[in-house]
Parts: C-alpha cells; structure tokens; sequence
C-alpha cells in the first residue's frame, strides 16, 4: 500500500481532479517530489524557491510536520500526507 | 398575553446543557463578543450568540446586503437587498426581533489597523466572520496584543477550517499558516463558489467555542485545526497544539505586530475625477496571471498580456474594470469609493 497524498480543492486542477493520488517514497520530501513527478504542474503551486508555500502546511496522519522531521518525517506504506492551505473565504 | 423578554425559560435548554449549566448562562449574559464581518459565518455567528444569550453583541462590516448575499447570509432577505441595508444594521434590525433582552451594537466600517483595537478592546471576545486574510491576521495581531481570546473560521466552496486562539496558551493563527495567501493564490467565494450548508458548519464550530469560553469552560475548548470537505466527506482534526512550544512565532512569541504596524496590508487611492481607485498590495512573486484568468473567468470577462490583466465584471447592476498589475497592484474602475474597491479587491483578487 503505497503513501497516500490528499490534494485540497484549489490544486485539484493540476491532479485531473483527483482527490488523492498515491505516490512512492520514505520521507514526506521523496513523497511529494513523486507527486510532483507524476502532476509536474503541481510543483509550482506548492513550492516557492524550493520551499512548500507558507501558507501551505503538511500533515502526516493528521500530526503537523514542523514538530516532527520537517520534509524529512518518514512516511511508510499506508501513510497519509494531507496539504492543507488556509482556507479564505467566509 | 403578557412576554417577558427576560423570562429565565429562555434559556432553559441552553442551561440544562451539563458544560454550560446555570452558572455558564450566567456568565454567557454578563459576556461582550465583537463579530467582525457580517457575510455567512457572520451572520450565522450572530444569530447563534444573539439567541444564546450574550449580553453585548457589537457587529461590524463594511458592506451592503446584495443578492448574490441571500444563498447563505441567514439573516438577510430581499428587502434588505431593495433597501440597499448595510450587513451589520440589517442584522441587527434582524437580531433585536429575536432577541430584545440584550445590546446588539452594529458599526458600519472597514476594520483596518487604524480601529482594530478600538473595536477589540471592550470585549471579552473576538470573532471571525471576515472573508479574506489581511482582515484575519490584523485580527490576530489585535487579539494577541490584548490579550484576548479569538476564534477563526473560512470557508469556500465545500471545504471549511476553523480554530480558536487563546494567546499564551494555543498557537496563534501565524504560528499555523505562517504567511497569508496572496493575490490570486487560492480561491475566493466569488471565484471558487461557496456551499451554504459548509459556511454555517463552520460558523456553529465557532460558535459552540465562543460559549465555551464565555461560559468559563476553557478546558473544553479545541486546540487544534479542524478542517473539512463536505463534498467529498472528509472531517478531520489536525494536531497544532504543539506547534505552540515549536515555533519561534514572530506574532504570539516576539510581539511582532506587522500587520497592526501596516507593513503588509492594501493601501487605496481614488484616482481623483476618473471613477477608479487604486488598490496597492505588495506581494512577493510576480501574481500568476494564467491562473487568475482562470479563476476570474467565471466572474466576468478576462484578457491579459504579460503587462496586465483585464477583467470586467457587472455587480448588483453596475459594471466594474479591474486592470491588474504582475505586482499585485489594481485599478479598479466603476467606483471612487475606496471602501467598495478594497471589498471587489479581496473578494474577486483574493486577499
């Protein structure tokens, strides 16, 4: 069972309006350099000079990154890693 | 028959609620809540704390009740439209039926750096009925520099996120989502849609925190980020709270105050005798303008070269031209009211 990345609404458009793709790869980097590898439009969206925007968070089975390894947390078979960017409206 | 406005069976239900009892309704009345904006989470938060008993309810927004606004801002209707009501003043007219027992304040104003903390700073509570972060991070700065307690909530098309802030004691909303998005960056209600049913999810999340707090119940409240997609039947809790002690947060840990000092922001000119202001936002990366074609298309009229974006739109009958600059800057024709132009801005722009 691969890794599986969630893809919040507003990046959908670059996965041909999947809601979650599955990838391959042992740290949450690897994971979404695959994602970027498979939905190379995706890239953009998500990184700004090498960095995942700061208004984007990533989350590894519902636990935030940035107190775990950063890009470098491991993920495993079954892992979900959801993005998840602010939402604006109201 | 004789009707007692303050008759204790009002809130009987309420009271009967194990976490609020009649102590926590005692609480609830003697509380004063600020709802800043009045669109769909505003207007559900106000009824919600209008009807739960809050003894002061003070409702401020900028705009007029337009039809496009009827979908999901509950307590507004067509006379509201017709009679070209400000949000917080139709609320209110709404509010003081419902509920004569209590103060309901509306302010007709643009929140900015120059009134926040005048509107914050006697309450206990702040609440987040915005639609756009610029609002929301002066929001936050505001609320950590008082010291008091603040709930946020977005929503747009059927995805909804909310959290609440208790300064010293939860992450702050910088802590979470370190920078804003920027023009264009993510979707709005007017580009993306908005479910009705999603914003007022996330209205009554914050809502139910709001009694919390005013009922003295802190330790129930949630610490963490809860985010949702009702399309596709996602509901998830995410873990923030620890990010409290992680981050070095420039806001909640260094009393950085960016936003309350204005150096991030909009700033608006009327271009003198043309109809048009200019509304000047700095971002960092040239705005892609391939995307906010796309998003705006749905809108109204788009066309652009790598100089500038066209886009046309008509409104509650009148017509509007925005052109775009690759920095962000606007200038949007069809009004030299610097109030509608920051509201067009935010709401087709997204910021």
């Amino acid at each position: 069972m691969p890794v599986k990345i969630e893809i919040p609404s507003p990046l959908r458009e670059h996965t041909g309006g999947l809601v979650d793709v599955p990838v391959t790869g042992s740290t949450v980097k690897a994971a979404l350099e695959d994602l970027v590898r498979q939905y190379p439009a995706i890239g953009p969206k998500l990184f700004e000079s090498g960095k995942v925007r700061p208004y984007i968070n990533l989350f590894v089975n519902d636990e935030d990154i940035r107190y775990l390894d950063d890009m470098d947390t491991a993920t495993a078979d079954g892992t979900i890693l959801a993005i998840i960017p602010a939402v604006a409206g109201g | 028959m004789s009707f007692d406005p303050k008759s204790p069976e009002r809130y009987s239900r309420q009271t009967r609620v194990p976490g609020i009892g009649k102590a926590g309704q005692e609480r609830i009345g003697k509380s004063r809540v600020v709802v800043c904006g009045c669109g769909a989470l505003g207007t559900v938060l106000a009824n919600h704390l209008v009807r739960a008993g809050v003894g002061f309810v003070r409702i401020v927004d900028r705009d007029f009740v337009e039809i496009s606004n009827l979908q999901r801002q509950v307590l507004f209707d067509e006379s509201d439209v017709i009679g070209n009501m400000p949000k917080s003043v139709a609320a209110a007219n709404k509010l003081r039926a419902v509920n004569s027992a209590i103060t309901i304040e509306p302010v007709v104003a643009d929140i900015d750096r120059t009134n926040i903390l005048d509107l914050c700073s006697d309450v206990d509570l702040i609440l987040d009925g915005t639609d756009n972060f610029e609002v929301r991070y002066l929001i936050n700065d505001a609320a950590v520099k008082l010291g008091k307690p603040w709930v946020f909530g977005g929503a747009v098309g059927t995805e909804g996120q909310s959290m609440t802030i208790i300064p010293g004691e939860t992450p702050c909303l910088r802590c979470v989502f370190e920078a804003s998005p920027g023009p264009g960056e993510v979707g709005t209600c007017e580009t993306a849609g908005v479910l009705g049913p999603a914003v007022a999810v996330v209205a009554s999340y914050q809502a139910a925190e709001a009694l919390k707090i005013l009922a003295g119940k802190k330790d129930a409240i949630n610490k963490e980020l809860i985010t949702f997609d009702m399309w596709i039947n996602t509901n998830r809790r995410i873990k923030i709270a620890r990010l409290l002690e992680k981050r070095n947060c420039p806001c909640c840990k260094q009393q950085n105050f960016e936003w309350l000092e204005g150096e991030h922001g909009t700033q608006t000119t009327s271009l003198c005798g043309r109809n048009a202001v200019q509304v000047s936002h700095r971002v960092k990366n040239k705005l892609d303008f391939e995307g906010l074609a796309r998003q705006l298309g749905v809108s109204g009229s788009v066309s652009h070269n790598k100089f500038l974006l066209k886009f046309q739109l008509q409104e509650a009958g009148n017509d509007y031209e925005f052109t775009v600059f690759p920095d962000g800057r606007a200038i949007i024709k069809g009004t030299d009211d610097t109030d509608k132009a920051r509201t067009l801005y935010a709401k087709y722009i997204g910021y």
